[in-house]
């Protein structure tokens, strides 16, 4: 049924305008890599606060909130951009099992930082130092760590796999 | 345009035993690429996070020393990897890469990005007491614009290379 629903997608005009150009794929993807950036900085550096790797002048409850804003946008633009490039070539992400791994750590990666920003408004303290060894908030710093990891490594070895 | 002798040197750097098992490994190359992506993501992410703050947007009560000593450590760290496995992936076919243009665009575009930020350091942060916190000179956010534009066009033409080659 994706098979089918990928060879219907791959024959509108908006896909195959997409694939006879040669800069539309490069442009893209380059917008999408830029927004990675984004957001995989921002996560790491709120991350290794959240493990205790990494201090810094600025309280983690201030930090986590002002990250987020960056981090929501980029993830928007992310979803957009994935978006053209899979109408672009349907087939090369839907079928591909890095794409879909990929799919799946995005949607695990979003929960999480849902419940980041819910805790966060919470309790002003979440993840401080000063509220000791706060399990949660390191184990949390640690998921955020290995799925951006994992989101970036399978969306590379989308071109590798089939 | 190249002389034969720059070519001769890709030549042997591509014949090394390590550039060999680059080439011929079908899991090597996809995953010295992984770091390298995951890396220059880091060091994109990080570099802009400074050039914001150089061009005014965010928070301007934070001191641009502090957010510079917080992000530095992390485009440091990442570009040596970054670097360590780029340099792995030219020489797995360095004879290819040397003449492709997209290429030769991003080391132009790293050593324009490295001479701005050396000019920044030595001349533009001289006077960074005095603009440390509130608004920042002009010549900052030159130095911030400049650097933005630049690691755009270093990702645009790294990803060009995928489709040239």
């Amino acid at each position: 049924m994706i098979s089918e629903f990928c060879d219907w997608l791959s024959t509108t005009g908006i896909s195959i305008a997409f694939q006879s150009s040669t800069w539309f794929v490069p442009l893209v993807q380059t917008m999408h890599i830029l927004n990675v950036a984004i957001l995989l900085t921002t996560v790491f550096v709120v991350s290794l606060r959240l493990i205790g790797f990494t201090t810094g002048r600025q309280p983690v409850a201030e930090l986590i909130g002002k990250s987020l804003t960056p981090i929501w946008i980029s993830l928007g633009v992310l979803l957009l951009t994935g978006i053209l490039l899979t109408v672009t070539e349907p087939a090369r992400e839907l079928l591909n099992w890095a794409f879909r791994a990929k799919m799946i750590l995005v949607f695990v990666l979003a929960a999480l930082l849902g419940v980041l920003q819910n805790r966060n408004r919470r309790s002003t303290t979440f993840g401080s130092e000063s509220s000791g060894a706060d399990a949660t908030a390191r184990i949390m710093g640690v998921a955020l760590l290995l799925i951006g990891t994992a989101i970036v490594t399978a969306g590379r070895w989308i071109a590798y796999v089939v | 345009m190249l002389s034969e002798g720059i070519r001769e040197a890709c030549r042997w750097l591509q014949d090394l035993p390590l550039s060999v098992v680059v080439r011929e490994s079908e899991w090597l190359f996809p995953t010295i690429e992984t770091l390298h992506v995951l890396a220059l993501v880091l060091v994109v992410g990080s570099i802009w996070t400074i050039d914001f703050r150089l061009l005014g947007f965010g928070n301007r009560q934070r001191p641009f020393s502090h957010v510079a000593r917080e992000m530095l450590p992390w485009t440091w760290s990442a570009f040596v990897l970054a670097a360590a496995a780029g340099s792995l992936m030219f020489a797995s076919k360095a004879v290819k890469y040397v003449d492709n243009i997209p290429f030769r665009l991003k080391m132009l575009c790293l050593a324009l990005a490295a001479i701005n930020m050396l000019t920044f350091h030595w001349l533009g942060s001289r006077r960074l007491a005095e603009w440390d916190t509130g608004t920042t000179p002009s010549s900052a956010k030159f130095a911030g614009a400049a650097s933005l534009t630049l690691w755009i066009a270093i990702v645009a033409a790294g990803r060009w290379i995928g489709f040239t080659t």
